[in-house]
């Protein structure tokens, strides 16, 4: 059953009776100034002794369904999206966001929450838990929270090619200079940054424009459930937090302005990857601006899918090198999963007739020939699909041939030490069924 | 007692059962109380007769037929309690259940339905495994689903970390070795990947081992990557943040972090904006403090598993758990000691009788207000719970 903690009404009687009684031993001049400094003193040993024994899940301080970092989070664009409106006059342009897209969640049966330390096996310590903060000097992080941390999750989403559906992404025109600025604006972003052009192309397509038609519009709420993500295209906006981790009612209740997002930049971030509520409210300043946006579940779809498309592309392609026959289908995966893609303009020498073997490229798409010294015409023609080099993976031998891209091609490429690395000694893969071929006789560019 | 367990693998909504098939229920339950002790070698726990009875949903069993004792912990959409049977026979009085309650409306609403069912389903799976929460039955009423788990009385391994601050490196390997042990077994015999690795779900039995609960992220995957993103923040592998498509090895790269926070006593990446987090989980290494010290191999196997690209990180290469058994932070362990759990845990938990539910922390009762689960949803919905 729940813990008998003091009522709050107990825990106020005892502290003002022995701060009376302590003011009528002390008999102090300011009693003002001796209350306050009476109550720090308090408050500091109290803190202190409940260092130990007590503990704070950050859920206690989420409002919001997904209790996060609210109300700790500095960084006004950390935390997620969206939406709401407070004046009714500018509701056109406030998103509809839809609550039911997206889904923060704490699962489960993890002993999460709000918490109290038991001793060890002890009766448990009582009292109201407090806001713990690790020591520093002791080597913990500035501000550490110690409480139970809650588990984030997005919406299962599974790839549309596994499902049988069509989806392709929304496309949105746009100018070569707005999609020049778009790219510079997320480059760099650790969201943004690894991905490859074709994923990139299709996010940049995705980013539909959100006019802002008038100042004081609230782009996103503080405490709301996030689900976009924005790049300002024009205007300035700026970045309110209220310490409470929630916008409050009142001329007051944006909080405190934080920042200041001019042209270029970004905010809600962290809806691209999970609903989670807003860390800042986000205002226009004029009138006519214009915001790109982008939804979570669509920036998501695009990099799933493309990367389930790629994976099963180098799955197929893995089956049909009688090098690996041999490999079972967890090895493939394997393989499939630490394949390097790379792409090379026409012309160039992917691989040097006499250079000793260190990798095997599958061509993803492009065409590229195979020369041997002394001949004019190619020896090979590898199109989409083909596979060159593979006995890299096994010897040291010397390239027969030189291998160069008869135009613009994208290879996935693994060297023989990444190779051994997934695999282990190729000498004991090759031993476990005889290769049927005889690995002798294969010239690495015949097939 | 054979009919007994014939019975339990029939789902049936109606609640027409007889007091008798009620009471072989209860019986049946009662002999799961504390916990799977088996002795067989992991390779034969599906042979156990016992361990086939486990995980199947229960024909008459209702949350009315236990006495909740006390709140063992809280999420969002669900509640675990600590209970016993209602009116136990004379034999059953010291049988203790964590049941699992989790709000119909809530798993909806959060868009939980597909984790709760792996959960079911991946539980039902391992039952019986020592390490891991026993499902010995589920059921389901009209607003919630219900899982009734063995009951793990040590309380969170979290719990004594932040009391101890840190753990030396003894303590850290005994965890991390039964961790390995239990990598090995969801990802190499039941391909799974559990994603949700941190102290906050690992309990202690009364003799100090580790029990995994919480399978709430846990997900049989195979050889195939997937791509929902899901965990804890500070925990989270780079492959899961850049939404790449993830793997069983998401767990070597939790279990990186695990250690680190178990020596230090705080995770190697952290900031009160999760954004920032996260920028640090891809593309910083791991940084060790001067004070504690910590010995090479402990860096070294918290370098390998915190590996950013995974093709390169340890567990997930050639070998796969056996060289992470195979590393020199576990020298000199026997791993079948491990397996068999020939010695005890670094900390016993103080326990006074087999009800005792004084590790575990309090929390507070529910929210009075909750979200009605309407005609709707269950047309809707209800489809999707049948497996409970």
């Amino acid at each position: 059953m729940p813990p008998q903690t003091p009522s709050l009404s107990n825990i106020y009687t005892d502290a003002i009776n022995s701060l009376t009684q302590e003011v009528l031993k002390e008999q102090p001049r300011d009693i003002i100034q001796y209350c306050a400094n009476y109550f720090n003193k308090q408050l500091e040993i109290e803190r202190t002794r409940s260092l130990y024994q007590s503990t704070i899940s950050t859920a206690a301080m989420a409002s919001s369904t997904f209790p996060g970092r609210m109300g700790t989070n500095a960084n006004p664009f950390g935390s997620g999206l969206d939406s709401g409106s407070n004046i009714g006059i500018t509701k056109v342009a406030e998103e509809d966001e839809n609550d039911t897209i997206t889904s923060p969640t704490t699962p489960s049966f993890g002993f999460k929450g709000n918490s109290t330390f038991g001793d060890f096996g002890g009766d448990g310590a009582g009292g109201p838990p407090s806001s713990w903060k690790a020591p520093s000097g002791d080597g913990f992080p500035a501000h550490y929270g110690m409480g139970r941390r809650t588990s984030v999750s997005a919406e299962s989403l599974n790839p549309t090619a596994s499902l049988n559906e069509n989806w392709s992404p929304p496309f949105h025109q746009k100018t070569e200079d707005q999609l020049a600025r778009l790219k510079r604006s997320i480059s760099t972003n650790f969201l943004f940054s690894h991905l490859d052009d074709e994923q990139s192309n299709q996010v940049l397509g995705a980013l539909v424009e959100k006019p802002i038609p008038a100042k004081g519009i609230k782009v996103i709420t503080q405490g709301d459930q996030g689900d976009f993500f924005y790049v300002v295209e024009k205007g300035i906006f700026e970045v309110f937090k209220n310490n409470s981790g929630v916008l409050q009612p009142g001329a007051d209740g944006l909080g405190m302005k934080v920042a200041t997002i001019e042209s270029g930049g970004s905010f809600g971030e962290l809806a691209l990857m999970y609903g989670a509520p807003r860390a800042a409210t986000v205002v226009s300043t004029e009138a006519s601006s214009t915001l790109w946006a982008l939804d979570r579940i669509t920036f998501r779809r695009i990099l799933m899918d493309s990367t389930f498309q790629r994976r099963r592309l180098y799955e197929s392609f893995l089956e049909e090198v009688p090098l690996l026959f041999t490999l079972d289908k967890y090895e493939r995966s394997k393989v499939a999963d630490a394949l390097d893609t790379q792409k090379y303009p026409a012309g160039t020498t992917m691989i040097k007739e006499g250079d000793a073997g260190e990798a095997f490229y599958l061509l993803e798409s492009g065409e590229c020939e195979a020369y041997k010294a002394g001949k004019e015409e190619p020896v090979m023609y590898y199109k989409k699909g083909d596979y060159f080099g593979e006995l890299a993976l096994l010897n040291d031998a010397p390239r027969a041939a030189s291998v160069i891209s008869k135009t613009e091609v994208k290879v996935a490429t693994l060297g023989k030490d990444g190779f051994q690395r997934l695999l282990g000694p190729v000498e004991s893969i090759m031993r476990r069924t005889k290769y049927e071929t005889g690995v002798e006789d294969i010239d690495p560019l015949t097939k | 007692m054979h009919k007994a367990t014939a019975l339990l693998h029939h789902h049936s909504s109606s609640k027409e059962v007889s007091l008798e098939v009620i009471e072989q229920e209860k019986h049946f339950v009662a002999q799961f109380a504390d916990g799977s002790h088996t002795q067989l070698p992991v390779d034969r726990l599906k042979e156990d007769p016992q361990n086939k009875q486990l995980g199947g949903s229960s024909r008459g069993l209702n949350v009315t037929d236990f006495d909740l004792l006390k709140t063992l912990g809280t999420g969002t959409f669900a509640r675990v309690w600590l209970v016993r049977l209602k009116n136990p026979a004379e034999e059953d009085r010291d049988k203790f259940f964590a049941l699992k309650v989790l709000r119909k409306v809530d798993v909806i609403k959060l868009k939980q339905v597909d984790h709760v069912n792996h959960e079911r389903s991946v539980l039902a799976d391992v039952a019986g495994y020592p390490f891991i929460t026993t499902l010995i039955t589920s059921f389901s009423d009209h607003d919630s689903l219900y899982m009734l788990l063995d009951y793990c009385p040590g309380g969170e391994v979290f719990t004594y970390l932040r009391k101890a601050k840190r753990f030396d490196e003894t303590a850290a390997r005994f965890y991390a070795a039964e961790i390995v042990v239990i990598l090995e077994f969801l990802h190499e015999r039941e391909g799974v990947a559990y994603r949700d690795l941190k102290p906050e779900n690992l309990l202690l039995d009364a003799d100090g081992h580790i029990k995994l609960v919480d399978f709430g992220f846990a997900k049989k995957i195979g050889n195939r990557e997937t791509y929902t993103l899901c965990g804890t923040p500070e925990y989270l592998a780079p492959e899961v943040i850049q939404s790449k498509g993830h793997t069983t090895a998401v767990d070597w790269w939790a279990l990186g972090i695990l250690i680190y926070e178990f020596l230090t006593g705080y995770p190697p990446f952290w900031n009160q904006n999760p954004i920032e987090i996260y920028k640090q989980i891809v593309s910083k290494p791991v940084h060790f403090p001067d004070s504690p010290s910590i010995s090479p191999e402990a860096k070294d196997i918290i370098r390998q598993f915190c590996t950013v690209n995974r093709s390169h990180r340890l567990g997930n290469m050639a070998g796969r758990a056996e060289s992470v058994k195979a590393h020199p932070f576990f020298h000199g362990v026997n791993w079948d000691d491990v397996y068999y759990r020939k010695h005890r845990g670094p900390i016993i938990p103080p326990l006074r009788h087999k009800g005792d539910a004084t590790c575990f922390d309090d929390y507070p009762d529910d929210k009075a207000h909750r979200d009605a689960y309407t005609h709707d949803l269950q047309r809707k919905w209800d489809n999707h719970f049948k497996d409970f």
